[in-house]
């Protein structure tokens, strides 16, 4: 028997003796976890229009660029976006739509593209699954029109779709959305930064320093 | 054994000096209380106000503190759940018992990757193992990728804070430390170039280096996913582009099920940084094709751990979520900085887990590194009773000291049991009391106060003084009156 | 005058020998109030140093005998809301660990009747306005055990705001810690002093002639130090305030 298959014997031993008192029978286990009160806010008070003007701001806060489309302008949208921003060579998830991929620019669709590839790109667009508005959070699950992970963090620049019916406004309501739980998943709540330096925040040490977001309005979010 | 590359001080609790005693060339330096006091009112102010907007604050610290008790109540089912989640998305757990174990494992994996260089992510745990040195002296470069980190291990510092490390370090001097490390003799010391400096650095590390270490914030049960939570996308980076990626983890970090998350983001940016929500939180599970490593390895690591959940009261601290809000709000820390600790765990999280991963054999002095003025509770976002948590070991310090003939002759020691003697009756009492205004004369001057005292005293009077006794206690005060009005 | 409150008197060893005017401060201040107060003169200490420093055997034989001592007690007021905070925070571990079901009754029951002395003036008799007169500028240092142990909230300041002639100037950092902490005081002397100096730094700002609080153990410790650096200002505990009046400047009481 190896060292680690002794070792965990062990210390699984030492941890039900030390909760010998305590501990569940795993039977129980479930109806106690669910016994476990949560007081705090799940749902957010706020009009559809009040929580995406939360959600702009709060991406704005976070120093992220935010523009309003609809549907019928998203691709003018990007394109004015890549073209302000002086980008012109992109990464994309290999499954973005179509129409979002804008004349004029030099497309790389994601089929296996090297981290070296993946660098050399000036930025990337993807959709995202979810916005956060209470924090200005965008979600990424990482499917095939979000892209790999690498392809959201090498590229300097990263331009995210999210449409307004996917903007919730509390993280408890983005945790009863997705019941089944993502085995990836990037919350994103602006460009990178630290303030390891005498605490002053500094954008843009890691991952793209430059996030832009477009926010394309499908009559969404759903609020009762 | 210490393993020891370079000549870079050790927070090593089983070496280092007693409180007190190490609290001393911090509080002659002013720089360094300067720049405490500096950081720690920033994340405070920011996290006051952040919290001040949340009216569901006080409901989000009952249900983490719920949640985590809940999961160390149930530790042996919720890691075993992990387990075989994550071995089931192609990931490979292992067991240490202790640092030494741990370091061997990692190695062991190193060896197998052929890897003579990995890049890091920060993490606690490590840095409770001394992984650093080992490996360095195993002839595995190790290269941190935290800014902070960065700083530190270029400037051979040690952290004296779990979230900002480098926090006792002011701007010139990381100019200093980067000119001098980087060769970049021109390098402006504003923030932007120093950011900028480091983010070339390390680069080129990112995109060829195949392994990586991290830590971990949470363990996630129900799925076998690990989160990791960032602000300056190095750990995006070490957690998706090597080729493996091993992750140590405290057996204490599981959370029970993904939802959890929810309470636990919304408390910890807030506590930690003083923002809604951290630049980037990255949830992995296992291995997936394609997309980040080919093989990981999640290390949990008992190291003291299993003993600390035996105690009801002490094991409070396993419910950490390394927030560092305690340390950003104490009083004692604000003066001493965190080297003071001789850990790396420094502050009010610090002065009980520390003793405690010890087994109570070192680190005896942190309990007492407290005036109990309770602001560290207040803030704590899972609700760790931090001061109940220092009593109790404090009381198990003194019944170490019960054991140890050379008490006696511990002058504070003695005279809290004479103390303990005098208060049983009323009569001795009063007694000790006049003993005591007799002796107290001796050292009252002309002016009415004492100035200077001997022996323990001397710790009172050497910055402050004392007012002479009355001449008159309370009682006898209203003994006299009773009989006069007789 | 309010209706007849009966109180009993827990003065705490260290204001008996150290601060007995604070004490005498109560006793004119609550006579002229109109409650009838006692004093047991059996009583010694509750035993916080001991359980601070981690002696809970000791602490727990004081705190029998104060729960014998006043088991009867109408009411029993402290002029130190440490005391309080530890009869209440710690008290009732000490009984779970070394007591009996008897005594953890007998404790139960005394508990409710225990005030720190802002409290039995507001909570218990309903008052605010004492008619105090203390003409000086005052700054309140909030002691840690009353702001987070007991919860007194407002009513330090509700009660000086009564006070005629007294102007209150705030403290900046009232809620941080002036680094007394009992025993630690001695054990971390340096560490202490360092917290000492930061807190002086902002109660001398304030421009005031006197420091109060509720805790003459932290009256102690700041005065120590004015005293050390002829600062000018000096303590007083928020009993003497109060029980100044302008026929008894001083609280005179006889």
């Amino acid at each position: 028997m190896s060292v680690s298959v002794l070792s965990r014997q062990n210390i699984l031993d030492r941890i039900r003796a030390a909760t010998r008192c305590v501990s569940k029978d795993p039977q129980q286990l479930p109806d106690s976890y669910a016994a476990l009160r949560r007081d705090y806010t799940r749902h957010g008070s706020l009009s559809s229009t009040a929580c995406i003007e939360l959600m702009v701001e709060r991406l704005r806060d976070y120093d992220a660029e935010v523009i309003e489309s609809t549907k019928e302008l998203l691709p003018a949208a990007i394109t004015f976006q890549l073209t302000a921003s002086g980008i012109s060579t992109l990464a994309t998830p290999s499954h973005l739509p179509h129409s979002w991929l804008a004349e004029g620019f030099d497309w790389i669709i994601d089929r296996g593209l090297t981290i070296q590839q993946t660098e050399a790109v000036q930025g990337v667009v993807t959709a995202a699954v979810c916005g956060v508005a209470d924090s200005g959070t965008i979600v990424l699950h990482h499917s095939l029109t979000e892209g790999r992970r690498a392809l959201t963090l090498l590229p300097d620049w990263h331009l995210c779709i999210l449409h307004t019916s996917q903007v919730v406004e509390t993280f408890p309501e983005y945790f009863d959305r997705y019941h089944q739980p993502p085995s990836l998943a990037t919350w994103i709540s602006g460009p990178s930064a630290t303030a390891d330096i005498e605490m002053t925040r500094i954008k843009g040490v890691h991952g793209p320093r430059f996030l832009h977001v477009i926010l394309v309005d499908d009559h969404g979010p759903e609020k009762t | 054994m210490i393993y020891s590359a370079t000549s870079r001080p050790v927070l090593d609790p089983r070496f280092a000096p007693p409180f007190p005693q190490a609290a001393l060339p911090v509080l002659r330096n002013p720089q360094l209380r300067k720049n405490v006091a500096h950081a720690t009112d920033v994340i405070q102010d920011k996290s006051g106000r952040l919290i001040q907007e949340k009216s569901d604050w006080q409901q989000l610290r009952s249900a983490g503190s719920a949640i985590r008790a809940h999961a160390l109540e149930n530790l042996g089912e919720y890691l075993e759940e992990f387990e075989a989640r994550c071995t089931a998305s192609g990931g490979t757990v292992h067991w240490a018992t202790d640092a030494a174990e741990a370091r061997q494992i990692i190695l062991g994996l190193l060896r197998q990757e052929d890897a003579s260089e990995v890049i890091k992510i920060e993490t606690m745990t490590s840095a409770e193992i001394q992984l650093n040195t080992f490996l360095e002296s195993a002839g595995v470069s190790v290269f941190e990728t935290d800014l902070a980190e960065v700083i530190l291990q270029l400037g051979e510092e040690e952290p004296s804070h779990i979230v900002v490390p480098a926090l006792h370090i002011n701007r010139g001097q990381v100019r200093e430390i980067f000119a001098r490390r980087m060769e970049l003799s021109d390098l402006s010391d504003n923030h932007h170039a120093l950011t900028a400096a480091a983010r070339h650095c390390l680069r080129q590390k990112f995109l060829s280096i195949p392994t990586a270490i991290s830590g971990e914030n949470f363990l996630i049960a129900e799925t076998g996913g690990v989160a990791v939570i960032e602000s300056e996308g190095n750990g995006r980076m070490c957690l998706t582009l090597p080729r493996t990626l091993i992750t140590i983890a405290g057996i204490e970090k599981v959370l029970p099920r993904f939802r959890d998350l929810e309470v636990m983001l919304q408390v910890l940016a807030r506590s930690a940084t003083g923002e809604r929500m951290n630049p980037y939180t990255s949830v992995w599970t296992g291995v997936t094709p394609g997309d980040g490593p080919e093989r990981f390895h999640v290390v949990l690591l008992d190291n003291g751990r299993s003993s600390i959940l035996a105690k009801p009261t002490e094991r409070q601290p396993l419910k950490c979520i390394r927030c560092a809000a305690c340390i950003n709000t104490c009083p004692v820390y604000r003066q001493t900085g965190g080297h003071a600790y001789g850990s790396v765990y420094p502050g009010p999280i610090g002065a009980i887990f520390t003793p405690q991963l010890m087994q109570m054999q070192h680190g005896q002095s942190l309990p007492y590194a407290s005036t109990l003025c309770g602001a560290s509770y207040e803030v704590c976002p899972v609700k760790i009773n931090i001061p109940e948590v220092l009593l109790e070991l404090r009381s198990q310090v003194v019944d170490q000291e019960r054991g140890d003939p050379g008490r006696l002759f511990d002058p504070m020691y003695l005279g809290l049991l004479i103390a303990n003697l005098l208060f049983t009756k009323a009569w001795l009492f009063h007694a000790g009391q006049r003993l005591g205004r007799i002796g107290a004369r001796l050292f009252t001057r002309k002016d009415g106060w004492i100035h200077s005292l001997p022996g323990i005293g001397a710790k009172w009077t050497q910055t402050r003084e004392l007012r002479g006794l009355s001449n008159q206690t309370f009682h006898e005060w209203w003994a006299a009156r009773a009989k006069e009005s007789k | 005058m309010v209706q007849c409150v009966r109180a009993s008197l827990f003065i705490t060893c260290y204001n008996d020998l150290l601060f007995p005017e604070t004490g005498q401060a109560v006793v004119g201040l609550l006579g002229r109030l109109g409650v009838e107060l006692a004093f047991n003169s059996k009583q010694t200490c509750y035993g916080q140093m001991r359980a601070n420093t981690g002696f809970r055997r000791e602490a727990f034989s004081q705190a029998k005998r104060f729960v014998r001592l006043y088991g009867d007690a109408e009411t029993v007021v402290i002029p130190s809301s440490s005391c309080v905070a530890m009869i209440r925070d710690q008290y009732p571990g000490l009984f779970e660990e070394f007591g009996n079901e008897i005594l953890r009754r007998e404790f139960a029951a005394l508990l409710p009747r225990i005030y720190e002395l802002s409290e039995l003036l507001i909570d218990k008799l309903g008052i605010e306005d004492v008619g105090a007169y203390f003409p000086h500028r005052v700054t309140f240092q909030a002691s840690c055990h009353g702001l987070r142990s007991l919860h007194l909230g407002d009513r330090p300041y509700r009660l000086l705001a009564k006070v005629r002639g007294l102007e209150h100037s705030p403290l900046s950092n009232a809620d941080r810690s002036c680094g007394f902490g009992g025993t630690f005081s001695v054990k971390n002397a340096e560490v202490s002093s360092a917290m000492l100096s930061v807190k002086l730094q902002d109660v001398t700002a304030t421009g005031a002639e006197y420091c109060t609080a509720h805790d003459n153990s932290c009256l102690m410790h700041l005065r120590g130090a004015m005293h050390r650096q002829y600062a000018g200002m000096k303590t007083i505990h928020m009993a003497q305030i109060l029980a100044c009046t302008k026929t008894s400047p001083t609280g005179a009481f006889l």
